[in-house]
Order: C-alpha cells, then structure tokens, then sequence
C-alpha cells in the first residue's frame, strides 16, 4: 500500500478528434503541495479537471484515498474532499459573498436560509488561515485578489481536504503572491493537500514539495522540489531549449505617432476604472503595458480603440484626434489592433478564415465595389494571407472556430498587420497560442516595430514585455505608477511599480508619467 | 480548387437530411392525430395532394397563396441574418397592404405599370418605416423585438381596421377600400383561381434578397452582426446600423407582400384580410433555420399543405387545423438542434478552452 | 369629457381586475427568466389552458377540476419547451414561437373537434371561478365596490407574488435558482444541477402560465375564443422586463398595463373609435417596455466594454 491520497494512472482523454491527454499520471500525498506544470495546451487543467468531475475521462483510473472512483461529477468529487479553485472564478456577481460561498451548500432553517449559522462557520477559516474578506459584499465590489481567497473559503467551507488551484497567481503581484504562498503553508500545516497548476517555474520551486511535469497531454516526470532545478523542469516541459527573448532590433525611433493626454474611462464596476492616463507611442518602438490582470489595462484599450466612452482627456493618433470616435473612423485613421479576447472580438467564431481576413476590408476596393463583393479578389488576397503568416488549415473555407488556438490567433495578426496602420495595439498577443505560435507572432512584432509602427504591447506575461518592449509603463489601479526604459526594467522595480509602489530616482528615468 | 462561396456559414450536409426526418416526423405525427380522430391518413393525405395540384383551381391556389407566403418567409429571414426575430411582418404586410390600396384606388389617373411600381414602392417604403420602430428600439435600448412586434401587430391590426371602418371606407357596409384601379391590378392566371402575377414579383424579390444576403457587403454585414456582434463593433461594422438595416428591408419586404395581396388577389384592402399569412412564413423560415436557399421551398411546401388542407377537410372531414398542427409540429422538430445529432458525427469542439 | 367617471373608486378594482390575468404571465415569464430562459412561450401556454379550462368546466361542470386541468395543459406546454430547448438546444426566441403556434393550432382544431364549433364558444354550463363576496360589505357602496366581489385568483394572483419573493430571495431554492440564471458554471460546480433547475423552473412556469389561461377563460370571462389571449402574454413578459424578473416589481407592470386597459375601456363611452381604445394597452405596453430598457441601459451604459448593446449568439 502506499500513502496516496489521489492517484490517476494512464488517463486518455479527447475532444472530438483532438486528444487533450494521451497519457496522465499524477499522484498526490497527504498535506503536500505538488505542482502540475506545463505548457499551454499540455492538458494540466484537463487532467484536474478530470479528477473534479468536470470532464469524464476516456480511460485510465481516478482513485481517491485508495478507493476507484468512477462517473465522477463534481457532486461526488466534492463530496470525497475535492475542492478546486478554477482560472477564472465560479462567483456569481451579483450574489454576496457569503451567498456566493454557502451555494449549494446552504445552512437551513426550517425552509429559510441560516445565514447566521453560516457567517459563523465562515468567520472559522477566517480566522484559521488568516485571510480577510467582506462576506456581506457582492462579488463585483470586491478585488481581484480577495476573490480568490473566497474562493479558497468556499472549497474549504465544502469540506475540501484536497484543493486544486489552477493558475493562482495570475491575479496576483509578485509581492501578493508571497501573503497567498503563506497561506498555502499554513493550509498544508493544517493537513491540506494541493494541488499548484502553474508554469512559473519560479514558483513552483519555491512552494512545490513534488513537481509533475506534463508535455503535449503526456505525462513526462515527477521530481521532488530538492532534486531539480528551474532549467530541468524548462526542458521537460518544453522539450528543447527555448529562446523566447527574441534579440531586440535596435530601430530608430521616429516621430510621436501616438499620444495620450489625461485619459479617464469606466469600467464594469467603477466608474472611474482609468484615472488620468498620460503616454506616448513613438514610431519603430514598442511601449510595453505591464500589470496584473484588471488594474485597467483592457479599458485603456478599449478607450483609445473606440471601443469604450472616454470621459475625460484625449487621444491623438498621428495629429488627428481620435477620442470617442467610432472604431471605424479610429481604424481609418491608421489604428490596428490584436484584441485580447480572440474569441469573442477577434474572431467570429461561426465564420471562414477567408470572411475573418477579409473583415476589416470589406468596403476597400478592390475587394468590393458599392454593394458587390469581388470573391476573385478576396480569395487571392486570403491565400496570400495564409501563406504570409503560415497559418493552418490553408484552406479558406474552413471555419475559425476548428482551428487551434496559435492558428486562430495567427489570423488575426495577420488581418492586423496586413492592414498596414501606423499604430498597432497587441493585447495579449500570446496568450493561449502554442510555443511555435508565440515565437513567429513575437518575430512578427518586431519585424512591424522594424517597419518603423508604433506597438502598444499589454501583456500579463512580464516575461514578454521585457524581452520585447523598448520601453514599460506599468499600470496600476487604472493609473501609469511609472514608466522605465527597458533596459532598466526587471522582476523587482517592475513588480513593485504593480503594486502601486514608487522607486527611487536611480531605478528609473521617467517615474510616474501621469504624476 | 476551393469553391467560390462566400459568408454562409458552413454546416453539415446533414442538415438536409435533419430537414427530411422532420418532415417524416411531422406527417407520421399528423397521420397519428387523424387515425386518433378515426380518419384514414393516407386517404386524407391524398386528398390533401389532389387539392393542392390536382386541377387549375387547386394549382392555381396553390400559387396564389405561395407568392406572399415566399415573401413573408423571406422577410422573417433577412432580418433573422442580422439576430433580429422580426415577428411582425404581419402588422408590415397589413400596413403595405392599405397603404398599396389607398395609392390604387387615389392616383387612378396614373399609367398602369407606373401606378403599380408606385404601390410597391410606397407598400415597401410604409414596411420598412413600421419595421424601423422595433428595429431602433432593439438596436439602441436592447429591447426585446419579439415582444415589440408582436404588439405593434396589433396596433397595426387596429389602425387599418379603424381605416378601412372609416377614413378609408368603401361605405359599402363590408369594411373594406373601394377597389383599385383596372391598371394597378396584377393580371391573374389560371382562373378561377386567383393566382397572379404577385408571383412573378415575389420570385423577383427572392432572387434580389439572395444576392443582398449572400453576394453583397451588406449581407456579410448582416451575417457578422448576427453572428457576433461585439466582433462586428471591433471591425468597424456597426451593430445597430446593420440591426436596422436588416430590418429595413425586411419590413419593406412585408410591405410588398401586403400590396401583392391587395393588387393581385383581392383588388381592395379588406379588414383583417390576411389571419395570420405572415406567421406562415415565418414558420418557414423558421424550419429551415432561415437558409436562404431552403426558404422557397419550404414555403412551397407550406403553400401546399394550406390549400390542399381545404381539399382534405372537404372531402375526408379532416378539420384543416389538424394541418396547422402538423406545421407547428413541425417547426418545433425543426427547431431543436440536437434532435438528429446521433446522425452527426460529434463536431471537434475547439480544444483551447478546454485545455 | 367628466374626469370624475373615468377616475373613480370603481378604477381600482378594475385594474387589479384586468391586471390578473398579465401578472399571472409576468409570474410564469419571472421564474423562467431567473433561470436564465426568456419564455416567449407563454403567450402559448396561456391560450392553451384557457381553452382547456373552459372544455373542462363546460363538460363536467368543476371550475376546480378546470383549474387543475388548465395547469396541467399549461406544464404540458411548457415541457415541450423545456424539453426542446434544454434537451434538443433548440433557440428559445423560436422555440417560444414555435409553442405559440402549435397553441393556436391546437386550441383551434381543438374547438371544432370537442365543442363543435368555430371562432367562440361561450354556454352556460360553464361553471366560473367563484367570486368571494362578503355581504356585511354589500351596505356600504364604496366598500362593496373596492372590496367586495373580487375573483378567487384576483387575492391569488397577489398571494403568488409574496410567495415568489419570499421563494426567490429567502430559500436555498431561490438561491440556487438565481445562481443558475446568472453564472451558471458556478452553479454546476457548486454541485448543483442547472438543467434539473431550469427544467423545476419551467414547470412552474406551466402552472403559472395555466392559471393565468383559467383566470382568462373562466374567471376573467365566461367563454373561450380563438387567440383570446389577444397579446396578453406577451404583456406578461414585458411587465417582467419592466420588473427586471423581479416578482412584486412586475406586478407593478402588470398593474400599470392593467390600468389603461380599464381606462381605455371608459373612454369608449366617450366616442373614441374603438380601434384606439383597443390599441391602447398596446402602445402603452411598448413605450413602458422602452423606458424601463432606457432606464437600465443608462445604468450600464458606462460600465459596459462595448458600446453595443447586441448580444453574442452562440
């Protein structure tokens, strides 16, 4: 017998004729904290996924504290002590948190709710673990970070003995990482088991006890934290050496092709989600946005691409004002822009690769004239496109929504660039893509930076932002805390500045843009 | 080589056989509800054939009745390309249809050809401007279109009761419009039936609406909008021009199958004259998913379960609402998307999100 | 014009008297709209149980037996529904409509075959639902006018509002239910299970929808006629817009719409073309449909990442 408290062996798992896990294996012992890393698309969720019931696996066994599970739902998972804490978070905004935490598992009296009983029982883990929430607020007054940690209440109020967290920290600084990671040690104190789905590596030799490694839906190795070091788990995980610092090209910087002045904007749950936003963009630069997700960076955008009502302050493009016009108008004026959402802005989903190159030409000539599309034209300019960006299938017809998540992306990159505007926004640009799809989309930014374009970079991934932008503005609470020539910028000042710190003078030469 | 198509989206071939099943579904369940009520269905189902093909009345009614069903169908259909559940193509049509009375009737001086492209015009024309009331509403305030115009139906019902009751009366005690001029009126065919030559106009504006959906920027605006409209916005395709555009011309559609009604069948605006013919169409439309393709068809077929309905209820005593409920049975098959999937082999979902 | 005999005590009662059977349907359209399903259909579910009730009552002569009957009907249809959109994905707009199609058809088929006879019906063997009167009231003229003579489903309708509250705001139940319309993935991780959910809810949604059909056929009126619902669901629906799925707020739709048909029908007597007094509710309905929609879209307007305010189709 061993002492395993979650063991999946040789589980397969497919959807449709995509195979998202080829062969799992993952172990987890009592009051560890084992990491689950790999790449994007490496079927780490799946697997836990599996193992929560949300998916049923094809093959392989789940067994749980010794016992084969099988037909698991998230009722019975939940049940043997599995709590999971998912990417993007189960809370319903418009409930309470202390509503959003009982869901499902609601105190009663008689028929009504006891929601005496439950503040009380929740006020425990509170207590225990040391985390602060408001349980008398809803979930769309609250930020990001406490979220989380009613997320993490609401997987132990259910009884969970065992939580999964898939990819923690991405709402998270640097320096807010550290207060989560305390409370991870003290949950596994307490006998807690974790699992820590991540692909920091830094992290995960800092809280791991065991790693597993998966790669392409294969399960590669499992190491212990001591054996190995952040390079080992690197090539495992990649398979090869990677070098995603693309060099930099040195290009001149030209004129001001983008400028910024005092900008104010909403957001979703305050009304002034961006706070007098000052930049500029210079031709053949790429200024880099650095934050934690949702301190105002999507707004920004929105606002300068016509998406979202500037309420304050102005937009410049190239001399010509831009502010509060429409998206037509504002890409008319040379503005291009990879949105971060593919899937929703980016693409239509329900339409052919050659519908979604042609969208934003729709109305050029020679692609139509007056109310007459010229298919001859569009289908050579689509195949033109296809082969440029080397996107797969290479057949037009094929609707975006069967294609992965690199090549769907690819396509909007390529209408973007094809488009040949004198500004480019890339929100989020890799997210979700596959290492040979980050690399060319990388390559292909500085080659559009080398064409003498202004690029506006937003990225969650500090990792990326340095290693491409020529200059950091980093954004925080919906303000600029400061922005830095790249060549000063690193992990310490550029994770303090998103915390809403100051550094001193001799970190930076330009500290508070907007200040 | 890759085949020249544009913007449709691409489904199944199976689609065409969900379609098929459907249909043997719904007859089969109709041929249950007759042999319930103890009539032979496969008598009642002959009679209803012969009645609708099976001499010049029957055929000719058959037509008659398919021209505005076409149109009204077609309507449903292109606002339906942009997201728009346009349900009251049977107030436009009403509207269309007064409006073609009162030019006919007015302008009596006018040439023939010239009076008639003047009632069209101005039946499209009082459409489209109805349409432009759910359409701008929906588009701006988000509200919900099916609600709206199935209540402007309504208010457009009571206007033109009120007029052809007053303003507008023959004053021959029947509430109804004195009776076109001989030049506005489509010559009919096939007599005595009232098949006319609203059919012809009616396979010209199909044609027309093919090419708009399918073949012009409007259409891919329409098609992007209904599919998406936040990444319409992200484009440079505004959501609410296109929303009303679609709506524009399909309220103009339902304008002209009003007029075609009035200058074909009957000669004059008669109360409450057309019980529900755009409801018709729009079940048509709504069987075959509003593919613009399938849409004549399918309102032929409805065309020919309606008048061949009168037939059967004449000679078998089948009540014809028993064919109203193999249409609604029908539709409600035609509606559910996973009704046939075990036929369909299960689509790759997109992996990314998943993963 | 004598303001004095349009606006009296009587206007009271007959508002709440032409509300019922609207808030009945706002009711059914609520508790399907908080599991996130916009029922289009109730219009259908209406008539059907309308016409049921009337057939039930005129053949065995129990308005409590019509009453169970209407509401039986009424989750029959809203099965279908449920069924066809849950189980088979059908879209709910068409879905709606399609429901209220068959409706028409079948309460149509349906009076020729069992009642013999087309367009109305109307007999007095149809026993009604029974009116409550009190006659300790019956001295006072003004008591008896406002509080005598009420319909059972009039106090009913009222009862069923602060039952739906109390339903939706105070119960696991409702908990869970508004969890499901909103968010539902967290709903399903939260172990509930969202399609038993929405299924629980459009059965209620059938009872409500029959109730409303009876109270139409056999309470509001003696009779049945073809499409008598006339529209009437399709204001319940708004008046749950108007409320925002909230129970007691569309009862205040309900009310309102209530109220000028009961208005409409005293200025008739003042020689206003009945096709006006008729339209009257309708117009009314679409502009307090427009304004709640005015209403909300400015409250989200800044908060919202796009300045459409189309909705993505899946």
């Amino acid at each position: 017998m061993n002492d395993y408290i979650v063991e999946m062996t040789n589980i397969t798992k497919s959807f449709g004729d995509v195979k998202a896990v080829v062969d799992g294996q993952f172990n987890l012992k009592k009051g560890e904290i084992h990491s689950l890393i790999g790449e994007n698309g490496a079927g780490k969720s799946t697997m836990m996924k599996m193992l929560y019931g949300i998916y049923p696996n094809d093959s392989g066994t789940i067994k749980i504290k010794g016992k084969e599970v099988q037909g698991l739902t998230p009722n019975i998972a939940i049940k043997d002590g599995i709590g999971m804490v998912h990417q993007e978070f189960m809370l319903v905004n418009e409930l309470t948190v202390l509503e959003n935490i009982i869901l499902g598992f609601e105190p009663t009296k008689n028929i009504t709710i006891d929601f005496d009983k439950a503040k009380k029982e929740i006020q425990k883990y509170i207590d225990t673990y040391n985390m602060d929430i408001q349980p008398g607020k809803k979930i769309n007054q609250i930020p990001l970070g406490e979220a989380q940690r009613v997320e993490i209440i609401k997987t132990l109020y259910r009884g969970a003995e065992i939580v999964i967290l898939d990819e923690p920290t991405a709402v998270l600084t640097p320096q807010e990482t550290v207060k989560f990671f305390e409370i991870l040690n003290s949950m596994k104190a307490d006998g807690k088991s974790i699992v820590f789905i991540s692909h920091k590596l830094k992290e995960v030799m800092e809280i791991s006890d065991r790693i597993t490694v998966m790669r392409d839906g294969q399960y590669m190795n499992t190491v212990n934290k001591e054996d190995t070091d952040i390079d080992e788990l690197a090539k495992l995980m990649v398979g090869r050496e990677v070098f995603l610092n693309v060099k930099k090209k040195d290009v001149v910087v030209g004129e001001t092709v983008l400028k910024i002045d005092n900008l104010w904007t909403s957001g979703e749950k305050e009304l002034s989600k961006i706070k007098g936003i000052s930049l500029d963009v210079k031709q053949g630069e790429i200024l880099g946005i650095a934050g934690i997700d949702g301190n105002g960076q999507s707004e920004l955008i929105e606002a300068i691409t016509g998406l979202r009502k500037v309420e304050k302050g102005k937009v410049i493009l190239d001399g010509e004002d831009i502010t509060n016009k429409s998206p037509l108008k504002i890409r008319k004026s040379g503005m291009t822009h990879i949105p971060e959402d593919r899937n929703i802005r980016g693409l239509n989903r329900k339409l052919s690769i050659k519908d979604n190159m042609i969208a934003v030409k729709i109305d050029k000539k020679p692609y139509s004239k007056g109310l007459v599309l010229n298919n001859k034209e569009i289908d050579s300019f689509t195949k033109d496109l296809i082969e440029r960006f080397d996107v797969r299938p290479t057949n037009p017809e094929i609707l975006t929504e069967a294609l992965s998540g690199g090549n769907a992306q690819k396509i909007v990159v390529a209408r973007e660039v094809d488009a040949d505007g004198k500004l480019l926004i890339a929100s989020q640009p890799t997210r979700g893509v596959d290492i040979g799809a980050i690399e060319s989309i990388r390559k292909i930014l500085n080659e559009v930076k080398a064409n003498g374009k202004g690029i506006i970079l937003v990225s969650a991934d500090l990792d990326e932002i340095l290693s491409l932008s020529d200059r950091i503005a980093v954004m925080y609470e919906g303000k600029i805390t400061g922005i830095l020539d790249a060549k000063n910028g690193n992990e310490n000042n550029i994770g303090l500045l998103m915390m809403g710190g100051k550094l001193g003078h001799n970190d930076s030469e330009d500290i508070g843009g907007n200040l | 080589m890759v085949k020249r198509r544009t913007f449709i989206t691409t489904k199944s071939p199976n689609k065409y056989i969900n379609l098929l099943l459907t249909t043997l579904v719904s007859i089969l369940i109709g041929a249950v509800i007759m042999l319930a009520l103890g009539h032979n269905p496969i008598e009642a189902y002959i009679q209803l054939f012969k009645g609708a093909f099976v001499g010049k009345l029957n055929l000719g009614t058959t037509l008659q009745k398919f021209a505005p069903l076409l149109l009204t169908s077609l309507a449903f259909a292109t606002a339906a390309r942009a997201g728009v559940f346009n349900v009251g193509v049977e107030g436009e049509l009403y509207l269309g249809a007064i409006a073609a009375a009162w030019i006919g009737y007015t302008f009596t001086s006018l040439p023939g050809p010239i009076l008639i492209l003047l009632c069209m015009v101005v039946a499209a024309l009082v459409g489209a401007a109805w349409s432009y009331i759910p359409s701008s509403l929906k588009a701006y305030l988000g509200v919900n279109e099916v609600c709206v115009t199935i209540l402007m139906n309504y208010v457009a019902l009571y206007i033109t009761s009120y007029l052809v009751n007053g303003p507008l009366s023959a004053k021959t005690g029947v509430p109804q419009t004195p009776t076109v001029a001989a030049g506005a009126k489509l010559a009919q065919f096939m007599k005595p039936s009232q098949a006319n030559m609203g059919l012809f106009i009616a396979i010209g504006v199909a044609v027309l609406v093919y090419w708009i959906l399918n073949k012009s920027t409007l259409g891919y605006k329409f098609t992007t909008v209904g599919l998406n409209p936040l990444h319409a916005e992200y484009i440079g395709i505004k959501p609410e021009k296109s929303i009303i555009n679609s709506m524009f011309l399909s309220g103009a559609i339902g304008g002209i199958a009003g007029a075609i009604e009035v200058l074909g069948t009957y000669g004059y605006f008669l109360d409450n004259f057309s019980s529900g013919m755009a409801f018709d169409g729009m079940l048509a439309a709504l069987i075959v998913k509003n593919d613009i393709k399938m849409v004549p068809f399918m309102a032929f077929f409805l065309a020919v379960l309606k008048s061949g309905a009168l037939g059967m209820e004449r000679y078998t005593g089948v009540p014809k609402s028993v064919v109203d409920t193999i249409i609604a049975v029908f539709i409600i098959f035609a509606t559910m998307e996973a009704l046939f999937a075990f036929l369909q082999k299960r689509k790759a979902k997109l992996v990314e999100e998943q993963i | 014009m004598n303001f004095d005999s349009i606006f009296d005590y009587t206007l009271i009662y007959a508002t709440i008297r032409a509300a019922t059977p609207i808030l009945f349907a706002a009711l059914a359209a609520a508790i399907t709209e908080q599991g996130d399903i916009t029922n289009i259909g109730t219009e259908g579910i209406m008539l059907t149980s309308a016409f049921a009730a009337v057939l039930v009552s005129y053949t065995t002569g129990s308005w409590i037996l019509a009453l169970i009957v209407s509401m039986i009907a009424g989750v029959l249809m809203a099965l279908i529904m449920a069924v066809a959109h849950i189980k088979y994905k059908a879209d709910i707009t068409a879905i709606g409509i399609a429901i209220n199609m068959l409706a028409l058809a079948i309460t149509k088929f349906g009076i020729k075959q069992f009642l013999g006879t087309t367009g109305s019906f109307t007999d007095p063997k149809i026993v009604g639902i029974p009116k409550i009167n009190i006659p300790f009231l019956e001295g006072n003229k003004y008591l008896n006018g406002i509080f005598n003579n009420w319909s059972l489903m009039e106090i009913f309708g009222i009862v069923m509002v602060l039952l739906l509250t109390f339903l939706l705001y105070r119960t696991v139940w409702g908990l869970r239910l508004r969890s499901v319309g909103r968010f539902p993935m967290a709903a399903e991780t939260a172990g509930i299970n969202v399609n038993r959910m929405k299924y629980q809810v459009m059965i209620i949604s059938g009872v409500l929808g029959g109730l409303a059909g009876a109270h139409l056929s056999i309470g509001y009126s003696q009779m049945f006629i073809e499409n008598m619902t006339n529209g009437r669901g399709f204001m319940g629906v708004a008046a749950m817009f108007f409320g925002g799925a909230n129970p007691a707020l569309a009862w205040v739709g309900s009310l309102l719409f209530g109220f000028v048909d009961s208005i409409g029908g005293r200025l008739q007597a003042y020689g206003w073309p009945s096709q006006f007094v008729l339209m009257l509710p309708y117009i009314i309905t679409i502009s307090v449909l427009a304004f709640s929609m005015w209403r909300k879209k400015r409250r989200e307007e800044k908060a919202k990442s796009s300045l459409t305010i189309a909705t993505v189709k899946n």
